[in-house]
């Protein structure tokens, strides 16, 4: 409040005089652009392949086509959030600090957690490929282990965040530990844990797509395959595939998680 | 009033906090069956802890309870949960699972009649749902059975714990301070409930209250705690001013009515 309009002034003066000689310097360093000859040509081709699909792939009675690769994914990023959403229970458990009275165990889970979190799906999937061979198989194993990390850590929270209050009264009626949890603890999880699931199920599906460029099953496969012959007609209608399973994979699980809040 | 067996009975018992504090010291007494137990005293007068060592939700650290005479405090695993189921329990701030339906709620009061593994998967013969249904109707909460418990205001919620202990089939229910959270109107509902199935149904109840004038009222017995120790114990005709004022200790009433004006 004291301070003077003149030193206000010479300070803004200053932090923009700092901001411009960063960004000229970041341009400054900035590679030249330069457009290949025929960089305008491609990019027409493949807009132009884009907007005419090749419809025929959808369907092919013979072998692989759109609608077995699109399945695929559903079926790899189903599996693996079932996977996740299972065997994120118990660590989910270990690591709320109001359950597990044991400080240490709650740290370590709390680490494994976060450990897991660590990895993104792509670097999973290429250990899993390492280990099992490439395939379906693969892209289940990376995204039913990488999803753990989050689901435990948001179950976790919320299971944190459970009133205890009712698990006196379990108690106090003669139900042994088992059955305290069940009547007392359960219900006010459950609903969360539906609902983390479910989001977890829309992240999946897309992280499946990709799965498949590096090798991990479903429909990157067909798409990475297409995009190296420059089948663009054909990458066009494994894009719109895509989209159009993402989004009706979004609304369900979308309907499903409302019911559950 | 007909002198009814011994159903819970207090030897010598002591409890001491990790830190040092006493909760209760050298209580000696019985409670007989039908009773309507009202137990006095400030806060932190021992009230909950007494309460609390009755199911052995608090551990004594000396003496020993006897509950049906058998002997809560030695009781271990199955036989602990066996002593537990007879005694039903209310708590001031109600203790009902808020996001399950009123009827499972008052179902929880039956899970130690059934295996665990029955109860893993919900599976509540009829004769409970029965049970359940007349316990609800008997709180005036019928109607309410499918419900989500936070849909009910203070004092149903009250009545829906009520229920659970009815529908536990508890010999006895104790009642840490039921009517703290509720407005005078419900406080009157729920204590007129509890008198009623105190009556009819023969429960015994042992009930923590701080006000004097509802203890009159509803109890045949009044227990006034001081510091963990027993400073009253006698049917509410002794229980005059002067038997009050030993445990709350000397009250200025002049002053207490100014306040009480304002």
């Amino acid at each position: 409040m004291t301070q003077s309009k003149g030193l206000v002034y010479i300070r803004r003066f200053v932090i923009v005089l700092a901001v411009l000689a960063i960004y000229i310097w970041a341009f400054a360093g900035l590679p030249t652009l330069e457009l290949k000859e025929t960089s305008i040509e491609v990019i027409s081709a493949i807009l132009a392949g884009i907007f005419s699909p090749d419809w025929g792939y959808v369907y092919d009675p013979g072998g692989e086509d759109l609608l077995r690769g699109l399945l695929d994914t559903v079926a790899i990023a189903i599996l693996g959030t079932f996977i996740a959403g299972i065997l994120c229970i118990p660590f989910a458990f270990m690591a709320a600090n109001n359950i597990m009275k044991n400080k240490a165990v709650v740290g370590i889970n709390k680490f494994i957690l976060s450990f897991i979190r660590v990895f993104p799906d792509i670097v999973l999937a290429l250990l899993f490929i390492k280990a099992v061979g490439p395939g379906e198989f693969a892209g289940v194993l990376a995204l039913g282990i990488g999803a753990i990390g989050m689901l435990g850590k948001l179950i976790s929270e919320s299971i944190e965040n459970v009133d205890l209050s009712a698990k006196e009264a379990l108690i106090a009626t003669g139900a042994n530990p088992i059955k305290t949890f069940i009547f007392a603890i359960v219900p006010q999880v459950l609903p969360n844990y539906f609902s983390f699931v479910m989001y977890r199920l829309e992240v999946n599906m897309r992280a499946a797509t990709v799965l498949g460029v590096i090798g991990a099953g479903g429909i990157g496969t067909p798409l990475i395959f297409a995009l190296s012959v420059r089948d663009w007609e054909r990458v066009g209608i494994i894009l719109l595939g895509i989209i159009v399973m993402v989004t009706i994979v979004d609304i369900i699980s979308s309907k499903v998680r409302a019911r559950f809040t | 009033m007909k002198v009814g067996s011994i159903l819970i009975e207090f030897k010598n018992v002591s409890k001491v906090y990790p830190n040092g504090t006493r909760g209760l010291t050298n209580i000696d007494l019985t409670i007989e069956e039908g009773e309507f137990v009202v137990i006095v005293g400030l806060s932190g007068a021992g009230k909950s802890t007494f309460l609390r060592s009755v199911n052995r939700l608090h551990e004594i650290t000396e003496g020993e309870i006897n509950v049906n005479n058998k002997s809560i405090t030695k009781a271990k695993g199955k036989a602990l949960y066996e002593i537990r189921r007879d005694i039903g329990m209310i708590f001031q701030n109600f203790n009902l699972v808020k996001r399950s339906s009123v009827m499972r709620n008052v179902l929880s009061g039956r899970v130690g009649y059934h295996s665990t593994l029955r109860m893993i998967f919900g599976l509540f013969p009829k004769h409970d749902k029965e049970l359940a249904l007349d316990a609800l109707e008997r709180v005036g909460l019928k109607d309410k059975a499918y419900v989500r418990a936070d849909q009910l205001s203070g004092g149903q919620q009250q009545r829906v714990s009520i229920a659970r202990a009815l529908a536990q089939e508890a010999k006895v229910i104790l009642a840490d301070e039921p009517v703290a959270s509720l407005d005078p109107l419900t406080t009157k509902q729920v204590m007129d409930d509890l008198a009623k199935i105190n009556e009819e149904l023969k429960i015994t109840m042992i009930v923590n209250l701080h006000s004097v004038d509802l203890a009159k009222k509803y109890a045949t017995r009044i227990i006034g705690l001081k510091e963990g120790k027993v400073v009253f114990d006698g049917s509410v005709s002794e229980a005059t001013d002067k038997a009050f004022e030993q445990i709350y200790g000397k009250v200025d009433e002049e002053n207490v009515r100014k306040r009480a004006a304002k």
